[in-house]
């Protein structure tokens, strides 16, 4: 790739963009009058808003009058409400007296009322209120008795839930009634000549020790990543329909492909524009809603009389840094998505159709982290753009540990989701039926039709990422249909089901029914080398100590909750009674032949297709790993995915790969069946494993760190075992490496692609 | 200078399962000669000239431009070709000179060869007038002497033109088949499609006539008049096609009687 290409393209069409009278419109002119526009419509809105006043009847309220006084000249009490809460509240009071309505007909009439819509909520005095609630109160005076006294019968307030307006009638009442019941414990307070402190000994008073930056943090930390990321995504699509469908509709595309400019090439030369578009437009709706805001609500304080409820100041300069810091990967990312979308549609009209699914799926990945609660750990930060924008509150907080100890994930999901997306629109400018697409006739029983009839001999990568995706929705909701084993026979049985009926099962279905060599596509075949099964146990063993540690290092680094790990508890029990032959068949062999036929069978195979085997062995391994369940898990297991991965696609068979798998995880039964006695009896085994609590040596700040998720008597491997371990697994791995190894076609067209010398302007010699 | 071989093309379609566009035909093209292809709408010429180009991949069979293979090595086949055809546009926004200065780079011209290029091309072209004139204000003719410049301005020993007089009138599709005969005089290997007769026969050095992703016939004019016994282009043209869908449906009859 020749970046003089890549900024020749970017430069001009950035110019392109630039001479349009619309671009710049909506790029620079609208954000500058949206926000002011904006806030004045705010305000003329604000001047004709008014409150609703509540309609509230009052029934039975006509023997009160022992009790301090509620309702006066047909309101409540001024005493009790300040007067616009009384302007609010308007009464309808029901003169008749309690005692000749049944409580029955009252809730009748109010449930009635309510429903019409007459009243927002109906209070109701029961007849023997007063009555009652003054012998409670004379009782109180004569004894301060160990007996106590019956209370008043309450009375109710009827309203609906189901209305709004009835909710706030509800908790306007609400405070009114608080301030009466107050009042009437004074009153019988002071008739009992105590103190009024007696009923309140104490007030509970707030301290803020915040600092004024730290405060506002709080508020631009919520808003302004939803606000960048709205933008940058807005920012990209548009400009991203005008380079691709818009160019295919002007006829300008084809001039452009059959120019000498690569295909990678021009689609980083058009990512770029629409990068800078993306993140030009973003800036300058930031610039213009923080000036506006700062401006207004400082406007709005000087003519407040008491403080506002909020902090307002412009945003500590330390968000913006880390902001525009974080707008680059994530409008790359957007870029890529929308320049790719772009691509496949056939007109600029299409294209716009596909905005509202890709905003649909990006928006509630932002609004999530907005949500009260949610808080970067490492499921958020596996999520994509979520995981930016809570390491961007992180940030802006100035919680900056939390922000260390997750920016490696983030920054992996986010870089991986950026290469994914700017891989797949180079593959849109590669796909020829993309780029010129045409519409043809489409139904249903036709599509099955050509699935069946056109079949080929490997899964095409639709058909396999949709095996993939089938498998992890099947397991979504085993998880809730499979009984939770409680014994030993439970859990075989639940194991059983899960492999061979809801994985396996469907992989060799799909296999049968959509390609014409099943046993092609499940990489059922002898491998090129048969060596390379042998090296592939040896493999799994010299791996195996890094990998366990691995996931003891990611278990110390993103502990479980306390509930999972009560819940793995009596799993991990179970395993360790159970018979061990028993256990390695079922734990050691049953995943390796199932979880192998699905994932390095027929997805790896269909994915190969795409003609760049790291992205199929990566996807696959993804795949495999979010199938794990537990995160924790998911994260090793995308490691174990890589390299079993690697051995499927070295040897072309899927022998090796069931072979590594199964000695991976009977290693990893084996292991909890070792005890310390076993240990100290073979001397080999003694140096291979000691306990958590010995196994640092003069480390201890590693050990109390990750001692933390181990008991000190688990047996884990020696240091200095993983180390040689390790080195051996290296070798195997360049063994590997030099085998001749099958390659698809498409892989081969890549490779060849990527080897064209380009050739030196040669007009003059011609 | 272009040899295609077995050259197939097929199109998974929902219906009627693989749709044949280019059914494995043949042809070479030599420097310093227009070599024509005539077929009715759908033969399958915009198809191969695309391949050649390599804006689509071949399904089978092969293709060389200058020795440079068209799936294995696009990039380095682009560089041989200059393309035009009537899907190839002008951008809206930029005007004639500013173009073909960015095409001239892409070609990787350096700045003064480019220049030099540029004049001579403008000046052949008799586009002086129109350097400064934004394509979205060009009419058709204008435009198509952009994509002519565009295409040449790298002096590639290969032009490719697709349907290129489409759309023009006389004056302009006049004057363009002039400069096409010019090209090939400079020694140029010219492919030249077009459903037009005249065209081709005033053109053309040696045709193919094809015919639903056949060729139905190959030689110089002479040749094919000698061959057929026929001196009008347009009946012998209409025979071969003709001929050519009695014999289809007869393979099809053929099929399906028990």
């Amino acid at each position: 790739m020749s970046w003089t290409n890549v900024k020749l393209i970017f430069l001009r069409e950035l110019k392109d963009q630039l001479r349009d009278r619309r671009t710049i419109f909506t790029i620079a002119v609208l954000p500058l009058l949206l926000y002011p526009l904006l806030a004045m419509i705010v305000f003329q809105v604000q001047q004709f808003r008014k409150e609703n006043p509540s309609r509230v009847q009052i029934v039975g309220a006509s023997d009160l009058a022992p009790l301090p006084r509620l309702l006066a000249d047909g309101h409540f009490a001024p005493e009790l409400c300040s007067q616009a809460e009384r302007r609010l509240l308007v009464l309808d009071i029901d003169e008749t007296p309690p005692n000749r309505l049944p409580s029955s007909e009252v809730a009748a009439r109010a449930r009635r009322d309510l429903q019409a819509g007459r009243f927002d909520a109906v209070v109701y005095f029961p007849p023997d209120f007063a009555r009652e609630l003054q012998r409670f109160r004379e009782k109180q005076a004569d004894s301060a008795a160990a007996d106590a006294p019956p209370a008043a019968p309450e009375p109710q307030i009827f309203l609906s839930t189901a209305s709004d307006k009835s909710r706030v009638a509800r908790d306007r009442l609400w405070s009114v009634l608080n301030e009466w019941r107050t009042s009437i414990v004074q009153d019988t307070l002071r008739q009992n000549d105590l103190p009024l402190a007696a009923a309140m000994p104490f007030e509970v008073n707030n301290q803020d020790v915040a600092e004024e930056t730290g405060k506002r943090a709080v508020i631009w930390s919520k808003v302004l990543p939803f606000v960048l990321l709205v933008w940058a995504l807005t920012g990209a699509f548009y400009p991203a329909i005008d380079l691709c469908a818009g160019e295919k509709e002007r006829g300008t595309l084809e001039t452009l492909l059959s120019s000498p400019a690569q295909r990678s090439e021009i689609v980083w030369g058009k990512l770029l524009t629409v990068m800078t578009f993306s993140m030009v437009t973003s800036l300058l709706n930031l610039a213009s809603m923080g000036i506006t805001g700062t401006f207004i609500l400082t406007q709005l304080q000087k003519i407040a009389s008491s403080p506002l409820p909020v902090e307002v100041g412009p945003p500590p300069l330390i968000a913006v840094v880390w902001l525009v810091m974080a707008l680059v990967p994530v409008s790359a990312m957007f870029s890529a998505l929308s320049l790719a979308i772009a691509a496949f549609a056939r007109s600029s009209k299409e294209g716009q159709y596909y905005l509202m699914p890709l905003l649909m799926v990006s928006l509630p990945l932002m609004t999530l982290p907005m949500l009260p609660g949610s808080q970067l750990d490492v499921g958020s930060s596996l999520i994509p753009l979520t995981g930016v924008v809570l390491l961007l509150k992180s940030l802006i907080e100035g919680q900056y540990w939390e922000a260390i100890k997750h920016f490696p994930l983030v920054t992996a999901v986010t870089a991986s989701c950026c290469l994914l997306a700017i891989r797949w629109a180079v593959d849109q400018f590669n796909n020829e039926a993309v780029l010129f697409r045409e519409n043809e006739r489409f139904t249903v029983s036709l599509w099955v039709r050509h699935l069946l009839r056109d079949r080929e001999d490997t899964p095409s990568v639709g058909e396999a990422l949709f095996c993939g995706v089938l498998l992890l929705v099947i397991r979504f909701f085993a998880n809730f249909l499979l009984p939770v084993p409680t014994h030993w026979s439970g859990f075989v049985q639940t194991t059983l089901v899960l492999q061979i009926a809801l994985i396996a099962t469907p992989a060799c279905l799909m296999a049968i029914m959509l390609t014409r060599r099943p046993l092609a596509a499940l990489a059922v075949r002898a491998p090129t080398f048969l060596s390379t099964v042998p090296a592939a146990a040896l493999l799994a063993i010299f791996l195996h100590p890094a990998i366990t540690w691995l996931s003891i290092a990611i278990r110390a680094l993103y502990p479980l909750g306390d509930d999972v790990l009560a819940q793995l508890k009596p799993l991990d029990t179970m395993l360790q009674n159970a018979p061990l032959w028993q256990a390695v068949l079922l734990i050691g062999l049953t995943p390796a032949i199932c979880e192998e036929l699905a994932f390095r069978g027929f997805i790896l195979s269909g994915l190969r297709h795409i003609g760049h085997r790291w992205i199929a062995i990566a996807m696959t391994a993804a795949l495999f790993g979010i199938a794990h369940g537990l995160l924790q898990q998911s994260l090793s297991a995308f490691v174990v995915g890589l390299v079993i991965g690697y051995v499927a696609v070295k040897t072309n068979s899927i022998w090796p790969a069931m072979v590594f798998h199964m000695v991976h995880n009977s290693l990893m039964v084996l292991l909890t069946h070792v005890s310390r006695s076993d240990v100290s009896e073979h001397p080999l085994l003694s140096r291979l494993l000691v306990p958590a609590s010995e196994a640092f040596g003069p480390w201890t700040w590693l050990a109390r760190w990750i001692g933390e998720s181990l008991q000190s008597e688990q047996l884990v491997y020696h240091p200095v075992a993983v180390a040689l371990m390790l080195a051996g697994a290296g070798v195997v791995v360049l063994w590997l490496r030099r085998l001749p190894s099958h390659a698809s076609a498409e892989e081969r067209l890549q490779e060849a692609l990527d080897h064209q010398t380009p050739a030196p302007y040669s007009a003059k010699a011609s | 200078m272009i040899h295609v071989r077995e050259l197939t093309k097929s199109y998974a379609d929902l219906r009627r399962g693989h749709f044949v566009a280019l059914a494995g035909i043949s042809f070479a093209a030599q420097p310093g000669e227009i070599f024509g292809l005539l077929g009715p709408n759908g033969a399958g010429k915009t198809t191969v000239l695309r391949i050649l180009s390599t804006v689509l991949r071949p399904t089978a069979g092969s293709a060389s431009v200058n020795g440079y293979d068209v799936v294995t090595q696009p990039a380095l086949v682009r560089h041989q070709i200059g393309y035009v055809s009537c899907n190839t546009a002008v951008y809206d926004r930029m005007t004639a000179w500013e173009m073909v200065e960015y095409f001239g780079r892409l070609y990787g011209l350096d700045d003064e060869t480019l220049r030099e290029r540029m004049e001579d091309v403008f000046r052949r072209l008799k586009m002086e007038e129109i350097r400064d004139v934004p394509g979205a204000k060009m009419s058709t003719g204008m435009k198509q002497k952009v994509s002519i410049a565009r295409a040449i301005v790298h002096d590639p020993p290969v032009l490719i033109f697709d349907e290129a007089t489409a759309g023009l009138d006389v004056l302009v599709a006049r004057a363009m088949l002039r400069t096409v005969a010019q090209l090939r005089d400079q020694g140029k290997c010219v492919i030249f499609s077009s459903h037009i007769m005249r065209e081709v026969e005033r053109l053309c050095d040696r045709i193919a006539i094809m015919h639903r992703g056949h060729i139905l016939a190959e030689g110089t004019l002479d040749d094919l008049r000698r061959e057929y016994e026929e001196n009008d282009l347009e009946e012998l043209f209409f025979h071969l096609i003709s001929d050519h869908e009695l014999n289809e449906i007869g393979v099809a009859a053929n099929d399906h009687s028990p």
